[in-house]
């Protein structure tokens, strides 16, 4: 499995809970493109450290409440 | 669809019609055994490489300088393509290599021709191997942001 499947993110349910925040608001915000937004919605992409932190900010939540880690074991 | 996505796109477009309009001169033209003889031949193959290359990097840099229009996944993509166009101009020499000796293995030389085939069409094949490579990333949707090793 690819770490792209492994980590989820709730970035759907928190622009939801931010006024129904549009992908191109949350991608200008964060300092990337829709596109990039569209894929991290739907698993195809894991975003880098910097990104997951720009994010997050812009949420006003830290890292963890909008990556998760799914652990196998 | 991202610029580069787009930019990749045209980038496909482009170099097959440039191939094919190549191909169609070299057929109404003659063939490989006119090129040497036919000036007026050479300078519309010649056009039609210098034409070309002056059209790609236009299409090139119009697009990727648009400010904030490229981010870290873009690049990520722009980054792995490389490894699709390594393999596709590998595979290209190889074929040429091997045709080649075939046809021309028991007169014992090459026409100087093919040295511009070999050279024009390893450009072409690197240039859309890199929009396929890179159509390809986004449809794979890049996966993480780092290159998985080790």
């Amino acid at each position: 499995m690819t770490n792209a499947a492994r980590i989820k993110n709730r970035i759907r349910r928190l622009r939801f809970d931010h006024g129904e925040m549009s992908q191109q608001e949350l991608a200008n915000r964060a300092g990337c493109t829709r596109q990039t937004i569209i894929a991290l919605e739907q698993g195809k992409y894991v975003p880098s450290l910097e990104l997951a932190f720009q994010i997050a900010r812009t949420f006003g939540v830290t890292v963890e409440d909008v990556f998760q880690y799914e652990d196998n074991k | 669809m991202a610029p580069l996505q787009k930019r990749a796109l045209y980038g496909l477009i482009f170099g097959v019609v440039w191939a094919v309009a190549i191909i169609v001169v070299f057929i109404m033209r003659g063939g490989v055994n006119a090129f040497n003889e036919d000036l007026g031949f050479r300078l519309i193959v010649d056009g039609l490489w210098i034409g070309g290359l002056v059209v790609y990097l236009i299409l090139f840099r119009t697009i990727m300088r648009r400010p904030g229009q490229f981010d870290e996944r873009d690049k990520l993509i722009m980054d792995r393509a490389p490894r699709v166009q390594w393999w596709a101009v590998i595979i290209a020499l190889v074929v040429w290599m091997i045709v080649l000796t075939e046809v021309y293995h028991d007169v014992g030389q090459v026409p100087v021709v093919f040295l511009f085939l070999i050279f024009m069409s390893s450009l072409i094949v690197s240039m859309i191997a890199q929009s396929v490579g890179i159509l390809l990333g986004y449809r794979r949707g890049a996966g993480v942001s780092h290159d998985e090793c080790c």
